[in-house]
């Protein structure tokens, strides 16, 4: 029997990989911390649960395996649900109960057949790290990424370093076994699949400050939170993707950008030098006057260099006195002048314009109060785009010097510990009814309004726990309780909270570069992109833009929602994609400036004048 | 031209789920008329689904709703997008027409709404009822069309040049409009120009809680808010703004709102609309423009004093400007303080509005405007309370 509630929770599964870092101080997983097979954490018992409740796996010795080392301790239930508001444990336990009936039953687990393959790769890396196991496998086989169809490998490996990995590469070559590379095991953009052999690079877990240069060497195993807490404890900073994202396959795939791009730059800016294995299993790096150039850019798809087995990245200063502060603003073009302004002037570090949907999630421990606010933010409060800025008190100065009205740090957290009664109905309607010829921020914003704002909202770690299930109060009243959980500058470096965009629906971001002097081309791809969506009834929405390089270019993202198990909601991208995807083609070709991600898919360490300049 | 007098007459009512136009028609219906009201669904209700609420409000029986269709349509779409059944019914069937649906919204950034409301909506009315017998258009305009026209505001449709808000200048251009089309069309026009209306003087009944009620409301929030955070947490938030709780359960709140004697609000409760609007229709079938106006203003002085009574306050108090030079504003006050500033031309009014047509019309017929007293104000504030302000009507 299985449970139709958890199998509908398993196939939600965004495959954000963030129950595999240990970002909420709770520990991790213990089963998938000593296996580090996707299968053993719970994004991988999730698949599982879910491929058995279709009939898609049989029960191996494996999935017994995977099942019995699960110990219900809970700490899925927290991290899952700070970011997707699910609570995986209910999973957890049915497939537990689910595999144990089974076996009480009489019935015998498969046990997948080894094979020559098999074990010479088991030879490379240890007879641990290498497995056929089906349920092993499937975890390896799909991701939400709505364009594409399950493929499931025949082979997964974790190599240990990058000796081994290079081994698995000549192996792979003398047996005609096609192979992928998996950074943290799963893959948003759902492009990394095989039929052969995938490469898990999980335990390859290495990071080496060089604090006389500013430099982390780490390896492909390594995520961005790791490596920002690694530079955190050296008193620097990493310019870093999102948190459970691996910092080698960010480069490789996309490049590094984020808010801090905006100070720190993208692509080749963000690194020194890397290793690469090449198809025949030999190494080379970047800055060999002999390896292929790597630094340039073409516009046309293009295979990445090779394995990426190193990263030799930059890290930056920080300064004690740095802080958030954002701008409100009512209109979109008002709010993208205005950052382009701060980097044309080399105001601050991180920078961007976030929407009010942005606002609300982030902010929000829960999607019906990220819904509820949202109205609040926007509307009530006329919060409809901020500029989001971190920079020292020289910076913040500045910015006040030029806008009355900012969000500060204390006031962020008030907002953020207040949220659930910044939604009380009583105070909205006020708030609403308040017509006057300024947006009402600029009222409920100004300093001598903190009281009376605190008095409203009472803001308490126990008040922003009060937006989530009972259960869960206490930690959540304990978590909000560390400051870095209210610290605009924390919560920008570890990016903890921006997977919650996804937290309603399956997200598919275009991000898109664009000229940051010509806001109606940013205006105009907005415009099409949701006029797509909408024709289609695909939710859509506006999502950020960071200025790049002194504010001639920034990178835009838009946002379209779907349930990625709704088969109608897939036939709608479908759809949707032969209109977006030429349309993107076409501006990308035609107009200075724009270049879609698409294309610089796999380039991750061009130069960035090299695509945004050509 | 002759109003028609037979004894049911057919009436189209336009904003029939709204305020002013829910009284008008509940009244028409209670008098006997059949009622045709143009209503727009929502995401949650279907005209009718409103409608019947408000009219269950209203308390009108079953048997009298007998003479009430709902014709569910859009007034900024042409015909009104009535579907072609409904449409037959108002070309064919409507005697008078009143026009009560408006955008009230002041903002500029919201122009573009508020003239498809008040502008294009009225044009595919009149386009409409063109094609009926509608022999008489009631058109519920503003007192305020008078823009910033300086003392005495003339009972006829003269020349404004300058305006407040989008509001008003629409309501002004819609007057013309109206005006342009009833004398090509043979049309007798009534324009009705209430000033600011609030429930009902008797019962203090309304359905809208905006104008005069907002601002009481806000106070009553502050006063929910710090009397909770005195008995409950200790007061430090009180403590902070200066608010503090008697032994005797007064609360001192400290809100000090710019003002002056020489001026204030024109209020008439609605009841007082209504009664004045039928005998305005009943007494002047030659139609016209009418003031429907309060001969005595409430200074904001007077409704502090009212709020501090009914609500047990203290500290709450009219003041000259002078007052926040030797002590600046607190977060209260400059949430009072705006508010003021935006809807100062009708909370601080100097102007004189001229009736002497509607004031001898409905003298002939022994109506007159109830004062706005302090009973007529707590019945009102008592009816507000109970509702949570509207919430849970």
């Amino acid at each position: 029997m299985f449970s139709e509630q958890a199998r509908q929770t398993a196939g939600q599964c965004r495959h954000y990989a963030m129950c595999k870092i240990d970002y909420l101080g709770t520990g991790l997983c213990r089963s998938g911390e000593e296996n580090q097979y996707v299968s053993h954490f719970p994004q991988g018992r999730m698949d599982i649960y879910h491929a058995l409740c279709r009939g898609l796996v049989p029960i191996t010795r494996g999935l017994v395996e995977i099942a019995g080392s699960c110990d219900l301790c809970g700490i899925c239930d927290k991290q899952c649900h700070f970011v997707t508001g699910m609570r995986p444990v209910e999973v957890m336990r049915a497939l537990k109960t689910h595999v144990r009936q089974w076996l009480e039953q009489g019935n015998q687990p498969v046990q997948a057949a080894s094979d020559p393959d098999l074990e010479a790769m088991r030879r490379i890396v240890g007879d641990k790290w290498a497995s056929n196991d089906p349920a092993v496998l499937l975890t390896y086989a799909d991701d939400p990424f709505p364009l594409a169809g399950m493929r499931t490998p025949r082979y997964v490996a974790l190599p240990k370093s990058r000796e081994e990995v290079a081994a698995l590469v000549r192996f792979a070559n003398t047996r005609n076994l096609p192979y992928v590379v998996r950074g943290n095991g799963g893959s948003v953009f759902g492009f990394v699949f095989s039929d052969g052999l995938v490469m898990d690079m999980n335990r390859m877990k290495g990071i080496e400050i060089d604090r006389e240069n500013w430099t982390a060497r780490v390896e492909p195993g390594v995520t961005s939170f790791e490596l920002q807490k690694e530079a955190v404890r050296h008193g620097l900073r990493a310019n870093t993707a999102e948190p459970a994202a691996t910092v080698c396959g960010n480069i490789v795939c996309t490049g590094l950008f984020s808010t801090w791009s905006n100070a720190y730059g993208v692509n080749a800016d963000t690194f020194v030098d890397m290793e690469f294995i090449d198809s025949r299993g030999d190494f080379f790096r970047l800055n060999d006057p002999l390896a292929a150039n790597a630094f340039c850019f073409e516009h046309k798809l293009t295979p990445a260099p090779g394995i990426c087995t190193l990263a030799h990245v930059r890290l930056h200063p920080s300064t004690e006195d740095e802080e958030g502060l954002m701008v409100p603003f009512d209109d979109f073009e008002e709010a993208v002048l205005f950052a382009r302004e701060l980097s044309t002037r080399r105001i601050g570090l991180a920078l961007g314009v976030l929407g009010g949907h942005y606002l609300s999630t982030f902010m929000s421990p829960s999607a019906e109060l990220a819904d509820k606010v949202r109205y609040g933010l926007t509307h009530a409060l006329g919060l409809r785009y901020v500029v989001f800025m971190v920079g020292d008190r020289f910076a913040r100065e500045a910015v006040r010097s030029m806008r009355e009205f900012v969000i500060d740090s204390k006031l962020f957290r008030m907002l953020m510990l207040g949220l659930p009664r910044l939604g009380d109905d009583e105070w909205l309607d006020l708030v609403s009814g308040m017509h006057t010829d300024q947006p009402p921020y600029a009222i409920l914003l100004r300093p001598e309004m903190y009281s009376l704002l605190e008095a409203v909202l009472r803001p308490s770690p126990e008040t922003a726990a009060q937006a989530v299930d009972e259960d869960l109060q206490d930690f959540y009243a304990q978590l909000y309780a560390r400051p870095q959980m209210t610290d605009m500058v924390w919560l920008n470096m570890f990016r903890i909270i921006s997977a919650r965009m996804s937290r309603r629906k399956h997200m598919f971001a275009f991000l898109v570069y664009v000229p940051l002097d010509r806001v109606q081309v940013i205006k105009q791809i907005c415009g099409q992109l949701g006029r797509i969506a909408d024709k289609y009834g695909i939710e859509n929405d506006y999502g950020f833009l960071t200025p790049l390089d002194l504010g001639k270019r920034a990178i835009l993202e838009y946002d379209y929602y779907i349930d990625h198990q709704d088969p109608l909601e897939k036939e709608k991208i479908r759809k949707a994609l032969k209109e977006f995807e030429p349309y993107l083609d076409n501006l990308s070709a035609s107009t200075k400036g724009v270049k879609w991600l698409k294309y610089i898919f796999s380039q991750g360490c061009a130069r960035k004048e090299a695509f945004l300049y050509t | 031209m002759m109003v028609q007098t037979r004894k049911q007459q057919t009436f189209l009512v336009t904003g029939g789920t709204g305020f002013l136009g829910s009284h008008v028609a509940v009244d028409l219906l209670s008098r006997g008329h059949r009622v045709l009201v143009l209503a727009r669904g929502r995401s949650n209700s279907s005209a009718s689904q409103r409608m019947e609420q408000l009219l269950n409000w209203f308390g009108i029986r079953k048997d009298q709703r007998m003479d009430l269709k709902i014709l569910q349509g859009d007034l900024n779409r042409p015909g009104l997008g009535l579907d072609p059944r409904d449409a037959r019914v108002v070309s064919r069937e409507t005697d008078e027409t009143v026009h009560c649906a408006s955008d009230t919204s002041f903002s500029p950034d919201r122009r573009e709404q508020v003239e498809r409301t008040n502008i294009l909506g009225l044009e595919n009315l009149l386009d409409v009822v063109r094609e009926s017998p509608c022999r008489a258009l009631h058109l519920v305009s503003t007192a305020y069309v008078a823009g910033k026209s300086r003392g005495l505001c003339a009972e006829d449709f003269g020349q404004v040049r300058e305006f407040h808000n989008v509001y008003e200048e629409t309501k002004f251009r819609a007057e013309k409009i109206a005006a342009e089309h009833c004398a090509v069309n043979r049309i007798t026009l009534y324009v009705y120009r209430p000033s600011i209306v609030y429930g009902n003087s008797t019962t203090g009944r309304t359905t809208l809680f905006k104008a005069l009620y907002y601002p009481i409301r806000t106070l009553h929030f502050f006063q929910k808010l710090y009397t909770r955070d005195i008995l409950e947490n200790g007061g430090k938030k009180a403590r902070d703004m200066q608010v503090l709780l008697g032994g005797n359960g007064v609360l001192h709140l400290p809100v000090r709102i710019q003002s002056s004697d020489e001026c204030g609000l024109n209020l008439i409760p609605v009841d007082h609309f209504v009664e004045a609007f039928m005998a305005i229709r009943r007494g002047c079938p030659e139609g016209g423009v009418f003031h429907i106006v309060n001969p005595r203003s409430t200074t904001i002085s007077r409704l502090a004093d009212y709020t501090r009574r009914f609500f047990q306050l203290e500290g709450v108090r009219a003041v000259e400007p002078d007052e926040f030079l030797k002590q600046p504003r607190n977060g209260l006050e400059l949430l009072f303080d705006s508010y003021i500033r935006y809807y100062g031309p009708y909370m601080q009014d100097r102007r004189i509005f001229e009736n002497s047509r509607t004031s001898a019309i409905l003298a002939g017929q022994n109506i007159s405007c109830p004062e706005f007293s302090y009973q007529v104000f707590a019945t009102c504030m008592r009816y507000a309370v109970e509702t949570d302000w509207g919430r849970q009507l």
